[in-house]
């Protein structure tokens, strides 16, 4: 009888999966490249580049996520003209946090290449940018899998922090459907689905790891 | 070709070149020894930016690319420019620094295509050119970790080769290799030196530093002491530290 109305819930809560999915993808798309840029400006020999970056990873690593969603979603509109709708206000939540955590992942990642390819990058005539994007970063790329995986799917699950702006993505999805039902058994195939969609990606991110260390 | 006026380099306190005169002549080849730490990796740095002078001139191939006066830069040229003549200066470092993600050829081939701007054919047709040069047409397509480091080292003189500098710098090149693979690179420097090519060797082979070199240069706690033909620095050797040093490494 449980089984019965797991079955009958399962389109909602794949539904509400998919959203979870896709504000995972989303956001670590979007905390990649913003990781990437303050990356290169605590790599930068230019200070205020350094301190911005610095700032930012202060300031987005320091403060809970909730209190990051919260501020940008009901804090926001109260003392300035702009209204953020709840899902743009999840997507770019969650993607200025990650891509505080990425930044410290990309830099250290860089800065484990070893000086030596920089030097002869530099030997061979290359700018410091063409260097970066033709010898340094391509080589990041491998070391920066593994922990990118472990941010991945701990944004997968923080996710669920956006069901406070009332976004049915997985975690709110189940809790409606528990207490509106007053059955807890709803909790089991939540488990299940996340457990699913982490063993995928932790799949997908091996995968890449191995293409990534060809060379070695 | 090289020239080396009043050349100072300091890290922090720590003085490693002091007062270094230097020329070189086109088709010099020139063989740095001495003691560890006295200053020879750092003069060849010096001479393509990789570390800068606290004082003093440098001037390649008639440029001069680095000015200090009283600790004060004195000259303000481009970051292009810079790399531009250090594009003229190929250099060969100990470890060799090959692009691990990057085949022999794609080693090869990617500073022609990237700074040079020359087509892909073009620069695969020139890199198969120097990788039959150093004997490893064979391994074009191999990834660095798959090479022994001589074959390393000999992708890393093609490597710099490709970019048809003017003046080879080589940093200690066969100090990281296997006593049985040395030979196989001297072999493939020897060759550059017949083919003229102008040359300086921070080297701990004596043995090569005698056959091929036209010029010896000891350095100690950053000087330089002696400058000289090979058979005068061996066999008459005018300072005291160098006979010390000599006699200890013959």
């Amino acid at each position: 009888m449980g089984f019965q109305k797991i079955i009958i819930a399962m389109p909602a809560l794949l539904q509400g999966a998919g959203l979870t999915i896709l504000l995972t993808l989303v956001s670590i798309f979007f905390g990649l490249i913003l990781g990437l840029l303050l990356a290169l400006g605590r790599l930068s020999k230019n200070v205020f580049f350094d301190r911005l970056s610095q700032f930012y990873i202060w300031l987005f690593r320091g403060t809970p996520l909730l209190l990051q969603i919260f501020f940008i979603y009901y804090a926001l509109p109260t003392f300035t003209p702009i209204t953020i709708d709840a899902l743009p206000a999840a997507f770019i939540a969650l993607s200025l946090n990650s891509g505080a955590y990425l930044a410290e992942i990309i830099r250290a990642a860089i800065q484990s290449i070893d000086k030596g390819q920089m030097e002869a990058s530099k030997a061979l005539g290359m700018s410091f940018t063409q260097a970066m994007r033709r010898i340094i970063i391509p080589q990041s790329y491998r070391r920066l899998i593994p922990p990118t995986g472990n941010e991945f799917i701990a944004l997968l699950k923080d996710s669920s922090l956006v069901s406070i702006i009332a976004m049915t993505e997985l975690m709110r999805t189940t809790s409606l459907l528990a207490n509106s039902s007053g059955n807890a058994i709803y909790y089991i195939p939540c488990a299940i689905l996340y457990l699913a969609m982490t063993t995928i990606f932790t799949f997908v991110f091996g995968k890449l790891e191995k293409k990534y260390s060809v060379y070695e | 070709m090289i020239k080396l006026e009043n050349v100072y380099k300091s890290f922090g306190k720590l003085e490693v070149l002091k007062n270094i005169n230097l020329e070189v002549a086109k088709g010099d080849v020139v063989c740095i020894i001495g003691p560890s730490g006295s200053g020879k990796s750092t003069l060849l740095r010096c001479l393509n930016h990789l570390e800068r002078i606290t004082e003093g001139r440098t001037i390649i191939d008639g440029e001069l690319i680095d000015e200090k006066i009283k600790g004060k830069d004195s000259l303000k040229i481009s970051s292009k420019k810079v790399a531009s003549i250090c594009a003229e200066l190929g250099m060969v470092f100990q470890r060799f620094n090959l692009f691990p993600h990057l085949t022999a050829l794609e080693n090869i081939i990617e500073a022609p295509f990237t700074v040079k701007k020359v087509t892909k054919e073009t620069a695969i047709e020139q890199g198969t050119v120097l990788l039959k040069k150093v004997g490893l047409e064979d391994k074009r397509d191999e990834y660095p970790s798959r090479l022994s480091g001589g074959q390393q080292q000999r992708v890393a003189i093609a490597r710099a080769l490709a970019m048809n500098p003017k003046i080879m710098l080589f940093d200690e090149p066969t100090s990281a290799l296997d006593p049985e693979l040395v030979g196989e690179v001297l072999e493939v420097m020897k060759q550059l030196a017949r083919d003229g090519m102008t040359m300086l060797v921070v080297t701990h082979e004596m043995g090569f530093a005698r056959e091929v070199a036209n010029r010896v240069i000891f350095m100690d706690k950053g000087e330089i002491l002696e400058d000289s033909s090979p058979e005068e620095i061996f066999s008459n050797p005018k300072h005291e530290r160098t006979k010390l040093f000599l006699q200890k490494i013959l």
